[in-house]
């Protein structure tokens, strides 16, 4: 950040070049007026992420940590946070008596039927308006209508049209990563390489061919990043689905914790869903990998 | 307030001077206090005693603060936002009472063999199909808003009065009575089991059958229980007593013109109005006299509390595993302010 103010600063930078020219006011432009030539610094770099090892660990550790002697000690009383040792036994018995497979079963087939029916439905709608100017004029503002409803609200109507089975709970997830993955995957279409499409069309592909060769590895990227906030979406909305008719489910779980106040089921069930969450992440992560190694 | 500058440092100066004040109030001598409600007939005796200034004559200001469901309510008391509230006996409530954060000081709505309880209702598909007993729920669908709820343990009752296992019959968590009355009226649910001021419309409704009484398995059935902060239940004992005695006012007038008719047919109008500014508003007025009339259910006089029953539905929630099994009768009933058995 410091070298992009374009006054040298004697004090921190005061290398054997600059300080000469530390008098003179208008900075680096200076340097060739008073025909000194000094050596500059590479300052294109961009700001480059190191991956640092370890650090998320220390954070969760630590956090962990502080929550565990608060409660321990009474600093933080146990009406508002559970003590982590108590969370992940709870978790622990939840597995070892078999009940965590009876929630999370279901759970899994609803996040995996609902949200794949959103995902390919919201991938094949966004491609549409992305290659079909009159699928853009008409379904873009539709999709815009959309996106805001908290599907939440929808509920009642979606038990009206499906009843309380399981069809509700997977067209609610459905709808709720339809809009997001259409929005992600539109975005995406728009923003593969024009020069790139304009050298296929000179090349003579035909537009078939354009579009399977160059527009759809070119918005791979941008869908796949759109996939990891509908498959959040997706896990938040598995809470909403469950809230009806759903006996096992994690969801249901959480629930049924929220309503008992039992504060140690009901951190052991958000774990769950982070877990959840951290694995669909990584995955997406491993089909990136996998798949766009062309990119670099 | 002419010359008032909206600046940073006033801002927080008003922020500063607004938590003094409330800080101010707190300590005084006036009785504030809040308590929590719910938009239910069972809740009238609050509305009764804050409208015809019982609570005024004890010194006592009230505020009410509304409520979707009591599991809510328990939490608002436990957080220190509620004073009192007034809620069905819940898991929720009970591992509140574990944590030392709420105590149950009385007693409120319950069942009497004498006057209508809890009504068991079919769908009327579920009717049609066969289902004209309690003894038939097994094996079908049965709506509870969620799992420790005063409708599972409803459920528990008939099913150990009946002898069937309650594993055969399906649970379903609807989260909120409306949505139950949805799945009911639509056959996605078979069974249900609700107090009578709704039950009965139900049934006049067509939306489903009346096919048995709660009392015939849980007659000593306390529903619901007066309750308030650990703190304020041993510290505030003049309060309140004051609270509970105003309120216990409010009770007396509602058995009299709704569950004992031993009201003149004035007074009953009047309550009837009184009840109606806070529930069921959208209901036109000859409707709701008559659901007062016939669906209410007795609340206990008093406020006393049946022990026995709130020992029996601990019980019920330790042997299901919904509440832990550390928890005690003592730990969630202060014995001291009312009457018990």
């Amino acid at each position: 950040m410091d070298d992009t103010r374009p006054l040298p600063r004697p004090r921190s930078q005061a290398g054997p070049g600059q300080t000469a020219v530390a008098g003179d006011a208008p900075g680096p432009a200076s340097g060739p007026a008073s025909g000194q030539t000094r050596p500059v610094r590479f300052r294109g770099g961009g700001f480059q992420p190191v991956p640092v090892r370890g650090a998320a660990i220390v954070v969760f550790v630590v956090l962990i940590a502080l929550l565990e002697i608060g409660t321990r000690t009474g600093a933080i009383s146990n009406l508002t946070m559970p003590r982590p040792s108590a969370v992940v036994e709870t978790l622990w018995s939840l597995a070892a008596s078999g009940r965590l497979w009876q929630h999370l079963a279901p759970s899994l087939m609803r996040l995996a039927v609902g949200a794949s029916l959103g995902a390919v439905t919201g991938i094949a709608v966004g491609t549409a308006i992305g290659l079909f100017s009159y699928a853009r004029a008409g379904l873009v503002p539709l999709i815009s209508a959309l996106f805001p409803i908290p599907k939440i609200a929808l509920l009642p109507l979606f038990v009206i049209w499906f009843g309380i089975g399981e069809s509700s709970k997977y067209a609610l997830i459905a709808f709720g990563t339809f809009t997001p993955t259409v929005v992600a995957t539109f975005g995406a279409v728009d923003s593969v390489d024009r020069q790139l499409i304009r050298m296929g069309q000179s090349f003579g592909l035909s537009w078939w061919s354009i579009v399977r060769k160059i527009v759809l590895p070119g918005a791979f990227p941008g869908i796949l990043s759109g996939l990891r906030v509908s498959i959040a979406i997706a896990i938040i909305l598995l809470v909403a689905a469950e809230m009806l008719g759903a006996q096992y489910g994690i969801g249901s779980y959480i629930l049924e914790a929220g309503s008992l106040y039992d504060l140690e089921r009901l951190f052991a069930g958000v774990t769950i869903l982070s877990l959840l969450g951290l694995i669909v992440g990584w995955l997406i992560g491993l089909v990136e990998r996998r798949f766009l190694t062309w990119r670099s | 307030m002419q010359n008032f500058i909206p600046t940073r440092r006033a801002a927080m100066a008003l922020i500063l001077a607004g938590t003094a004040l409330t800080g101010a109030t707190g300590q005084a001598v006036a009785q504030d206090i809040t308590l929590g409600a719910l938009r239910l007939t069972s809740h009238s005796p609050t509305y009764i005693a804050l409208e015809r200034g019982y609570f005024e004559d004890e010194g006592l200001n009230v505020e009410l603060a509304f409520f979707e469901s009591s599991a809510a309510m328990a939490v608002g008391v436990a957080g220190g936002d509620l004073d009192y509230g007034v809620t069905s006996i819940s898991g929720g409530l009970m591992n509140l009472a574990q944590k030392g954060a709420v105590k149950v000081i009385g007693g409120a709505l319950a069942e009497d063999p004498d006057v209508q309880g809890h009504v068991i209702l079919a769908s009327n598909a579920a009717f049609e199909d066969g289902v004209t007993e309690p003894a038939q729920l097994a094996g079908r669908s049965f709506g509870v808003t969620t799992a420790g709820s005063s409708f599972h343990y409803m459920l528990s009752r008939i099913a150990e009065g009946e002898g069937f296992d309650i594993a055969d019959v399906q649970m379903k968590p609807l989260q909120k009575v409306g949505a139950i009355i949805g799945a009911l009226s639509s056959g996605q649910v078979d069974g249900w089991a609700i107090q009578p001021s709704i039950g009965k419309r139900l049934v006049e409704e067509g939306a489903a059958h009346k096919i048995g009484d709660l009392s015939d398995y849980a007659p000593d059935y306390q529903v619901t229980a007066v309750f308030t902060s650990t703190g304020t239940a041993e510290g505030e004992r003049e309060q309140t007593e004051a609270f509970l005695r105003a309120l216990s006012h409010g009770v007396a007038d509602y058995n009299a013109a709704f569950v004992d008719g031993t009201a003149d047919e004035a007074e009953v109008t009047e309550l009837t109005e009184i009840v109606h500014q806070y529930v069921s508003t959208d209901v036109d007025d000859a409707r709701f006299a008559k659901d007062m009339a016939e669906g209410s259910m007795r609340i206990n006089e008093g406020l006393s509390l049946s022990t026995s029953s709130l020992q029996s539905q601990l019980d019920w929630m330790q042997d299901e595993g919904l509440v832990s099994g550390d928890i005690t009768l003592e730990m969630l009933v202060d014995p001291s302010y009312v009457e018990t058995n």
